[in-house]
């Protein structure tokens, strides 16, 4: 997914088309830039997120631009690959969004008559198909190239010698928006809502053209209207596509993600220093480190490899001595501590491996490979399907390791998770809702996933809460059971079924509310509990991707009826980039 | 022009497959009967599309989120009717409105006849009115709706397709959307009866078969993944990205696979069968007129005839399903309908399971060997040894 936008009107077009990029973001935020036109084009470009403290847009002027921001998912996001792209006379420019399935051949062709191509993108070869034909009217230059484009794109393109932006749409959602002396169009209407509420939906085909005043658009030749919708929702709607937060947004497409990440690092090859690999330390924050821990424990158990997890932040100061692959975990692959630690591992001669959810993120650079989690955009400052993503990675490496003897639990796992997005947690909230304090407990692989729950449940909730390994509560937190400290429990079938069982019974005796995760049709759990919630394919390593949507849940929608403000949490950021 | 598409409701009647998701978003020919009508809707250039969202919400969010045509939702708290659920999407309605259900077949060609009349209903005839609210009609104008009635005097019936005015709204007295249209004829206003071109609802598990029959019937076919070179196609047949059709294998279309699916080698499937992502089908395996979900398995040397398969359901070898007639009680009416098995989601049968006129609840475990029949194991979570 990337996002175009493109303004005609004011002198102040490069400002609008920023702003408006920064809308967008949730779209793809890798790598941004912007043409404008004047008497020539200008463009400014670069990899990374539009910055917050703000981009200079010296240099750019005019009453027209057109922008992009990006999201890689083929091709490293940097600033020679980011749109608009330019011809070789740098007097057209274009921004993409889609895929231009038959750009080799077209690229080939190119080529071979001379044209000087910047970028490995398929997006380029636009901009020379335009070059071909241009003589001064982009409109009917667009239509002959538009036959010979195969695959999906909205595109907008701008042209010295024409006034005009010309956004072209077929099968990659483009509107335009109709303001005051001003038309827009963009991938979806929040660029578009802080400047009109007027908007045309355009049609798979249509090609129009915008001036300041007049929209015009042809369909096979002929021209038509489409009609115009006054659209009375907020930006902050169109981004989460009904849903009421982010966070719930990102938890129900978990399932989605699990199968398309396993789906593609499928199709990848996995790099010899991972599958080779006799010793592994993975360094990590947050949540990425509980996904690491959950790693750790399935490596040692089904791959013999021993594994240590180090929190980025200590390993950096404190590094242990190091012999073999050192891996860092970071969605965002901008996290300060997380690239630093990996820094020092590298300096130290180690193998280093990235697994990041941003394509040529910082973290990415300094590796020696990287492996792409694939969860698209991460919006909510509480990460939820990155934390899934992570899981995909790492149970996939296992996978490969062992020969593929996970691959059918791996082919019906995001099952588990959609069978876990349906269960009923209304008395589990209330449970939890009460409590001064929760505690999550698990054992082996779950226990990260406790410590997980309780993550997520004190990020949004506000609640105090405290993940441990369920032997440990004995060691001192049992001083502090009472009924209004609630326990979240995850006791799945397995060798510690037995001592999981009877470490809830003595948390029981101290009058403590039970909200237990177990197997279905578990009477004996069903019976201790004061809430159960049967969880999907306990009996599996799926029961570990259900019960974290369980838990994510259950933070969510205690945080929701809390009343607290799920999306921006108080006093946190999405990605932690100083120390 | 605004549609309102009414999707908040279970269908209760169409359980178990209505457990776990909502009517609307029950996949025939491999996609949610809601996308039918926003298709017919966008068709005709109707893009201003609100979607009134209630039981299982987050899903039905989730999937209009595919949609890159903008759409809006809103929310019903409590599933207490249509009335109340067009009521619901008041604030966001601007001027003259369609109102549609959003667990109906419904065509392009229907709405075009209807989006340019002002007050009208699309209405069609139906063996057994019955089940619907049966219009009365004068010189072309609708005198009454009835409401399920027990003695129906008519075979037309109202396809719960209006284009109403803006002012519709305050006719809206309970809970019941028929019972506002009819409120709004008392009081004077004027409704059109408007035949149908194509509409299809689906009362009963069963009627999912025929609903499946009509929109497998309408794909245009396209060739994916990777066939062998030995198999056999035949006729229209739409087949995913990724899906692989084994040697020897024979598909007599109309049939749509999905994405992602493993068919063969051996297998005879077809006429009038749909089969989801990620579905596999072992070797020797027949299936025809059938409805299998994304994720379900078959396994080999199977027989299934008139079946609907729920999501992840895994049916092992020598399965038989045949079509049987059994009368059920189901929501208080007791019916027969015609079909050999409705399989809710995660469903697990064993070898050498018999179905024959069955329905099957959701999770349900059936140890080999069984033969089920009518509403024997139509509770979730039911085992069957």
């Amino acid at each position: 997914m990337c996002g175009i936008f493109g303004y005609s009107g004011g002198t102040k077009a490069p400002g609008i088309i920023l702003e408006g990029l920064k809308r967008l973001e949730y779209r793809g935020y890798d790598s941004f830039g912007i043409a404008s036109l004047g008497d020539t084009i200008h463009i400014k470009k670069q990899q990374g997120r539009i910055p917050e403290n703000g981009f200079d847009i010296g240099g750019l002027s005019g009453s027209i631009a057109i922008g992009h921001t990006r999201w890689a998912t083929h091709g490293v996001p940097d600033d020679r690959n980011a749109h608009p792209h330019l011809d070789c006379s740098g007097k057209i420019a274009i921004v993409h969004n889609g895929i231009i399935e038959n750009y080799t051949v077209l690229k080939r062709e190119l080529i071979g008559k001379g044209h000087r191509f910047r970028s490995d993108t398929d997006s380029e070869v636009i901009a020379h198909l335009l070059e071909e034909v241009y003589d001064g009217d982009l409109f009917a230059s667009l239509m002959m190239v538009i036959p010979l484009l195969e695959g999906s794109y909205a595109i907008l393109a701008i042209a010295q010698g024409d006034p005009r932006i010309i956004a072209v749409r077929y099968r990659s959602p483009l509107v335009l928006g109709i303001g005051d002396r001003a038309m827009f169009a963009a991938s979806d209407m929040a660029p578009i809502l802080e400047h009109t509420r007027r908007v045309i939906v355009l049609e798979d085909g249509d090609v129009a053209s915008l001036t300041p005043d007049s929209i015009e658009i042809l369909h096979d030749d002929k021209k038509v209207t489409r009609s115009e919708e006054v659209i009375e929702w907020s930006v902050e709607d169109v981004r989460k596509g009904g849903f009421r937060h982010f966070m719930l947004k990102e938890i129900y497409e978990q399932p989605a993600v699990f199968s398309d990440a396993i789906r593609s690092l499928r199709k990848e090859e996995i790099p010899l220093l991972v599958s080779e690999a006799g010793q592994v330390t993975i360094v990590a924050c947050g949540t990425s480190y509980h996904a690491a821990m959950v790693f750790r424990y399935l490596l040692e158990e089904h791959c013999h490899i021993p594994a240590r997890v180090e929190l980025a932040s200590e390993f950096r100061y404190y590094p242990p001595p190091l012999s073999g692959l050192v891996i860092g975990i970071s969605q965002s692959g901008e996290t300060a501590d997380t690239i630093m630690a990996l820094q020092m591992a590298a300096l130290h001669g180690s193998p280093t491996l990235a697994i990041v959810n941003v394509i040529g993120s910082s973290l990415s650079r300094i590796a020696d490979a990287t492996l792409f989690m694939r969860a698209g955009p991460e919006i909510s400052v509480a990460a939820t399907k990155s934390f899934i993503a992570e899981l995909a990675v790492f149970l996939h490496l296992i996978d490969v390791m062992k020969s593929g003897s996970l691959g059918p639990c791996l082919d019906h796992a995001h099952q588990a998770m959609e069978e876990a997005l349906l269960l009923e947690l209304g008395n589990a909230v209330t449970c939890c809702m009460a409590g001064k304090d929760i505690f999550f407990v698990g054992r082996g692989p779950y226990y990260p996933l406790a410590l997980e729950g309780a993550l997520k449940m004190k990020e949004i909730s506000y609640i105090h809460a405290e993940g441990y390994a369920a032997g440990e509560i004995k060691h001192g937190p049992f001083a502090l059971l009472s009924p209004e400290t609630p326990v979240v429990a995850i006791c799945v079938p397995g060798d510690t079924y037995a001592v999981m069982t009877s470490n809830i019974r003595e948390m029981k005796a101290r009058g403590t509310p039970l909200i237990i995760l177990g197997e279905r049709g578990d009477r004996d759990l069903e019976e201790i509990a004061d809430v159960f919630i049967p969880l999907p394919d306990a009996d599996s390593l799926a029961g570990l991707l259900s019960a974290t949507v369980v838990l994510q849940l259950l933070a969510y929608h205690t945080a929701d009826t809390l009343g607290r403000d799920i999306d921006r949490p108080r006093n946190l950021a999405k990605s932690v980039t100083v120390e | 022009m605004q549609a309102v598409i009414l999707a908040a409701g279970e269908g209760k009647r169409l359980r178990p497959l209505t457990k776990n998701r909502p009517k609307a978003l029950i996949p025939v020919a491999n996609s949610p009967i809601i996308d039918y009508s926003i298709q017919a809707l966008v068709a005709n250039g109707i893009r201003d599309i609100i979607v009134v969202v209630g039981y299982r919400k987050e899903h039905v969010i989730r999937h209009l989120n595919r949609f890159d045509v903008p759409i809006e939702v809103v929310e019903q708290k409590n599933q207490l009717g249509t009335g109340d659920a067009l009521k619901c999407a008041e604030p966001l309605v601007k001027g003259d409105f369609l109102v549609i259900p959003g667990d109906n077949y419904i065509d392009g060609p229907s709405i075009a006849k209807i989006k340019d009349e002002k007050n009208a209903v699309l209405v069609q005839d139906h063996p057994y009115p019955s089940n619907f609210g049966v219009v009365m009609i004068k010189r072309g104008e609708v005198t009454q709706i009835i409401e399920k009635p027990e003695h129906a005097q008519s075979f037309t019936v109202s396809t719960g397709i209006f284009s109403l005015p803006e002012g519709f709204f305050t006719a809206i007295k309970g809970n019941d959307l028929t019972d506002a249209v009819n409120e709004m004829i008392a009081r004077g206003g004027h409704m059109k009866a408007v035949s149908t071109s194509e509409w299809q609802d689906a009362v009963y598990p069963w009627d999912l078969l025929a609903l499946n029959k009509k929109t497998v019937g309408r794909i245009s076919p396209v060739k994916s993944g990777t066939i062998d070179k030995t198999a056999i196609i035949k006729g229209a047949v739409r087949i995913g990205r990724g899906a692989y059709i084994g040697p020897f294998t024979i598909v007599n279309g109309p049939v749509i696979i999905g994405e992602n699916a493993v068919i063969g080698p051996h297998c005879n499937i077809g006429p009038s069968v749909s089969i989801g992502d990620r579905a596999k089908i072992e070797s020797f395996t027949l299936i025809e007129d059938s409805l299998l979900m994304d994720d379900s398995s078959i396994g080999s040397h199977s027989r299934v005839v008139e079946a609907v398969i729920g999501e992840g359901s895994v049916l092992m070898d020598h399965t038989t399903v045949a079509p049987d007639t059994p009368f059920m009680e189901i929501e208080g009416s007791v019916i027969r309908g015609r079909f050999g098995c409705i399989i809710g989601d995660q469903v697990r049968a064993e070898p050498l399971s018999i179905f024959q006129g069955a329905i099957i609840g959701n999770n349900a475990h059936i140890k080999g060997g069984n033969k089920l029949t009518g509403l024997d194991a139509a509770h979730d979570e039911v085992l069957v040894v």
